[in-house]
């Protein structure tokens, strides 16, 4: 049996290496998104590179860290970062770049100037787009930061690689249930945080 | 270099574990889109149906993919199964979506166009809406075909074989070698996978997506 004590220090290491990885891909991925707006090379680099990415299987992601970097709690931070840095760079560039040039036009017209309106136009609007990504990451987060356990990264997945290697279903269980409880969660709060965030104009 | 891809490769048996990998992914993706088109279609016809049908969907589709492997130990083992299992149940939403989209934002006027022509709802079915919803349909299945590579992979941790089986042993031995030839090998036969789904895709945008 697992007692609720030992369950509290997997579940604290997996929302700190989940949450880690995607507070670093937002803060990465989000940047990176609007200079490829002002740089035609840069942007297709970054587009080639993302769709590429987003075939590898993640366990293939997971298993080349190994000898790049090294294993443990930061290795696994890469490789959740690796993943969940792709679809925010991606979302975040098409919602930024498919809004309406008459929008942009008139903020011009108006003498703001391209810092305001990166501010002001182009990321308000993105924001439905931009939130997708946002989502999709933390989810993916969620199950990559499971298999970086593999690495030895802690975290749940240790509960289930142990709980396998055992065969105690118990073991396993009491690390998957909170993982799926986790993702529910997550899907919810980031429902809501987009129902508030997006501007009364847009909805 | 040559020589040490050969060794490993035959060491590792990955000519096997290739064909090992394919079959399961074959199986799988055929399931899923064979259960997602009949799923999205399903909807169409009963459309009160579909808000709790995808928010079920929408839910499995957040369950981590090792956790959802946990979950199918006791209804299926370990394995080949659970595996499949677990592909088809995350391929099922992208392509009953894609293929329920498709169904119903086909243009009224064309629509028009076939009742006025005398065709009956099941032939606007299928010589209109089904045509005009294949690009759409091909979509689901490229993100269909990603996450099967991926789970397929991840099944090697849970004895179904594959090439996940290989990328397992070289973590646990922490063997550069075999990681780098298994995972390069994975990672560029999804690439390929994914490359060939997208020019389908586009040709098939190319030919009744221009309506």
């Amino acid at each position: 049996m697992v007692s609720l004590e030992l369950l509290g220090t997997p579940i604290l290491q997996h929302i700190i290496l989940a949450y880690t990885a995607l507070i670093a891909s937002i803060a990465l991925g989000i940047p990176l998104a609007i200079l490829a707006l002002y740089s035609r090379s840069l942007q297709r680099v970054v587009m080639v590179m993302a769709n590429l990415m987003q075939a590898i299987p993640t366990f293939a992601v997971v298993a080349f860290v190994v000898p790049l970097i090294g294993i443990g709690f930061w290795p696994a931070i890469i490789a959740i970062l690796l993943r969940a840095l792709l679809p925010i760079i991606k979302n975040t560039w098409v919602g930024l770049s498919s809004l309406d040039p008459a929008l942009i036009a008139s903020a011009e017209g108006i003498g703001l100037s391209q810092w305001e309106i990166i501010r002001y136009v182009r990321l308000p609007n993105a924001y439905p787009a931009i939130f997708a990504g946002v989502k999709f990451a933390a989810i993916l987060a969620n199950s990559v930061a499971i298999l970086t356990a593999i690495i030895g990264s802690g975290g749940l997945g240790t509960l289930i690689f142990e709980g396998l290697a055992g065969v105690n279903m118990i073991k396993m269980m009491s690390g998957a249930l909170p993982a799926i409880g986790i993702a529910l969660f997550l899907d919810t709060s980031f429902g809501w945080l987009e129902r508030r965030m997006v501007p009364p104009g847009m909805k | 270099m040559i020589d040490d891809i050969q060794t490993v490769w035959i060491r590792y048996n990955l000519t096997e574990r290739t064909i090992e990998h394919l079959q399961i992914f074959t199986i799988a993706l055929l399931l899923a889109i064979a259960i997602g088109v009949a799923t999205g279609l399903f909807l169409y016809r009963r459309r009160r149906y579909s808000p709790p049908v995808f928010s079920t969907l929408n839910a499995v589709q957040t369950f981590p993919d090792i956790a959802l492997l946990i979950l199918l130990i006791p209804l299926a083992g370990i394995g080949t199964v659970p595996t499949i299992i677990a592909c088809v149940l995350y391929s099922i939403l992208p392509i009953a979506r894609n293929t329920y989209t498709g169904l119903i934002s086909v243009s009224p006027e064309l629509l028009e166009v076939g009742r006025a022509m005398g065709l009956v709802e099941g032939d606007i079915l299928m010589k209109i809406r089904f045509p005009l919803a294949f690009p759409m349909i091909a979509g689901g299945i490229r993100i269909a075909i990603v996450f099967t590579m991926g789970i397929v992979t991840l099944g090697g941790i849970f004895g179904a074989g594959g090439l996940g089986a290989p990328l397992q042993t070289g973590i646990n031995l922490i063997r550069p070698d075999i990681i780098f030839v298994a995972g390069i090998w994975v990672g560029l036969l999804a690439v390929i996978l994914d490359g060939i789904a997208g020019g389908i895709e586009a040709e098939l945008k190319r030919r009744f997506g221009s309506w």
